[in-house]
């Protein structure tokens, strides 16, 4: 079936994303959106992926929970899993390597985790948009080794992206990469190409999903996504995507 | 200016020294490897925080003379390794870009 999907969207947890944007809020547009598969990824945390989860059960949307990792060399990259606790652990292990700046929400944006009814429920002080002490080679390893779709998101922007960072996308890990707009083949390195909304806020959300060809099966017992399934159909190149000409 | 006299008169830490000495024409400075691509000359030595072992690729498709890595920031070995197998100098500092590239200015500027 033709599960139309997307893997990048932000929620209040994110510095520069829009307090309005609540882990239940990306959840009830997505479903009124027609996503069928969405994972949140805000910055350097995963905070907010058990509000997310609770709140896409609640709108019968399959989830994905995620984290865009932003590495030593300003490289973003989406990790996801498929249970909220193993984005949280390896937000964890993000955590640890997150420099200690001085954090104003006045001038840096607020981070705020939420409940799945929008309660705030802390206000982290260590601030999530920074670059890891973590290279992009080491996150991407570490993150497929937990059992993570890796992804480098959005390659082609001219900031954050593996291209204009490294000068070209070097080898990893990837279940896929994204970009915002169609890349030559030789971008992409072979690797298969999706595109991400990358949502920050509330008109963001759907704006660039791509469709997965994904067999029966691939949501298993309770609402968990068969990430084998998904790794697989990225694999095989069985993604579908709209004409981006023009 | 040679390559193997930014050691002495900038104060670097030599990380990788298997090298074919040669001038040095001038320097720039950047941390998107995209610019550096785009920008860099020929013999020129990068100044840098992005210590990637695609820094390497880009020095040589570039022609770089050398990499000089600021700020003491980690050098991975992968990037050691490429760098001695494509003979490009790597150097790294304490100093900022700001800094190394001052120092480089005028090493160069006063014809040495």
């Amino acid at each position: 079936m033709l599960v139309a999907c997307d893997f990048h969207n932000h929620s209040c947890l994110s510095p520069c994303a829009s307090l309005e944007l609540s882990p239940s809020l990306l959840a009830a547009l997505a479903r009124e959106r027609g996503l069928g598969l969405v994972a949140l990824t805000d910055h350097n945390s995963a905070l907010n992926a058990p509000a997310f989860a609770a709140a896409a059960r609640r709108e019968g949307v399959a989830a994905l929970y995620g984290i865009e990792a932003c590495s030593a060399e300003e490289v973003h990259v989406l990790c996801l899993f498929d249970e909220p606790d193993a984005a949280l652990a390896f937000g964890d292990f993000l955590a640890e390597r997150l420099p200690s700046y001085p954090y104003d929400p006045e001038a840096l944006g607020d981070q705020a985790v939420v409940d799945e009814d929008d309660n705030v429920v802390d206000l982290p002080q260590t601030y999530f948009g920074a670059a890891l002490e973590l290279g992009f080679d080491e996150l991407c390893a570490g993150a497929a080794g937990l059992g993570a779709l890796v992804v480098p998101a959005h390659i082609d922007r001219p900031m954050f992206g593996a291209i204009a960072q490294l000068g070209f996308l070097p080898d990893g890990p990837y279940a896929a990469v994204e970009s915002i707009r169609p890349l030559p083949p030789e971008a992409a390195r072979g690797y298969t190409r999706i595109r991400g909304s990358d949502a920050h806020y509330p008109e963001h959300v759907a704006r660039r999903p791509f469709g997965l060809e994904l067999g029966a099966g691939w949501m298993k017992a309770g609402g968990r996504v068969d990430l084998v399934a998904v790794r697989g159909a990225l694999a095989a190149g069985l993604v579908r995507l709209p004409d981006e000409r023009g | 200016m040679n390559i193997s006299d930014l050691k002495g008169r900038l104060g670097l830490e030599e990380l990788q020294g298997a090298y074919e000495d040669r001038p040095l024409t001038g320097g720039y400075s950047s941390d998107l490897l995209s610019d550096v691509m785009a920008k860099a000359e020929k013999d020129q030595a990068l100044i840098t925080i992005q210590a990637h072992k695609n820094t390497v690729a880009v020095a040589t498709l570039v022609g770089l003379a050398a990499v000089i890595v600021c700020n003491a920031r980690p050098v991975p070995q992968d990037m050691i390794d490429a760098a001695r197998d494509e003979g490009v100098a790597v150097f790294r500092t304490g100093m900022t870009q700001f800094q190394a590239a001052g120092l480089l200015y005028a090493a160069l500027g006063s014809g040495a």
